[in-house]
């Protein structure tokens, strides 16, 4: 099984743990990281990586993150390395709701579904109602 | 002087730099004057991407810093200039780089360092090289955001019972 790592700005990460479990259950694995103005950089990594060990159990670690360029990617970003560890920014709702189903998934194929599933999942309501009658 | 914000963080390009100090200023450029990310080029690489691409980027060592200030200054583009430390800008200051403002966003001082504002942790350089900057008449300001109230360092340092 992959590891999860949630990191975002605030308690964001847990929430949409909370969320995620209450439309589907317990989540295993998974695990977040709030950064906050009061975390220094050199405590946040420490977080991080002694995270990274309590989540990995083998099979990699995918750390998800909020926002390409915040300090919760930057850090992320500092501990990639191919084949075990993979980072994607822009955490939402329907990504940890994929996650238990394909947990068996090698950690390149987990992290791919994982983000497809995320982007699949932003719609723009007119522009399906405009699809299915058949307008541009 | 056209450079419109000189700021000291140490997570430098980050998320309140993107998405509120950017927009506030309606900056056309970035400057990251920091000899650690000017030698790693996987740290540059993601603050390129990270920054919208209209938002032109240059990573400086504190010495190509130096060496080009004048120059940005001339450019007259409304740029933000970041720090990773006090110690830098201080040594970017005494060899020509006179910024008369300087704003204090995150510095987490390890050693010895004392609370200040939830974001700044000050150690005793730090706050003599403040007072030096002070001094010499720059005005320093602790500010995350541009929506928070900032406060002036001289304030700050009274209250602490630096003065």
């Amino acid at each position: 099984m992959v590891g999860v790592l949630i990191i975002t700005h605030g308690n964001l990460g847990y929430e949409l743990i909370q969320s995620a479990e209450l439309i589907k259950g317990r989540m295993d694995g998974v695990l977040a990281i709030s950064v906050d103005p009061t975390k220094g950089v050199e405590e946040l990594k420490k977080e991080i990586s002694s995270s990274i060990k309590k989540v990995n159990k083998g099979k990699g670690v995918l750390i998800l993150t909020d926002l390409f360029g915040g300090t919760p990617s930057n850090l992320s970003l500092s501990f990639l390395k191919e084949g075990k560890l993979e980072v994607i920014s822009g955490v939402n709702l329907p990504m940890l709701l994929k996650l238990p189903d394909i947990r068996e998934k090698d950690l390149a194929d987990f992290a791919y579904s994982v983000k497809d599933y995320g982007m699949k999942n932003i719609s723009l309501a007119s522009e399906i109602l405009n699809k299915k009658i058949g307008k541009k | 002087m056209n450079i419109s914000l000189v700021r000291i963080d140490d997570r430098l390009i980050h998320g309140q730099i993107l998405e509120a100090w950017l927009p506030f200023i309606k900056a056309s450029c970035i400057v990251v004057a920091d000899d650690n990310v000017a030698n790693d080029f996987f740290r540059k690489s993601v603050i390129r991407m990270a920054v919208p691409s209209d938002i032109e980027v240059i990573v400086n060592s504190i010495e190509e810093f130096i060496e080009n200030c004048s120059h940005y200054e001339k450019e007259g583009k409304k740029t933000i200039v970041l720090f990773y430390d006090i110690c830098n800008a201080l040594k970017a200051y005494n060899f020509g780089f006179k910024f008369e403002k300087l704003n204090i966003g995150s510095v987490q001082s390890e050693k010895n360092r004392k609370f200040y504002s939830p974001a700044v942790y000050l150690c005793k350089d730090d706050i003599e090289n403040l007072r030096f900057l002070v001094e010499s008449g720059v005005e320093v300001e602790l500010r995350c955001i541009p929506r928070d109230k900032p406060l002036n360092f001289r304030d700050v340092a009274k209250k602490a019972g630096l003065t």
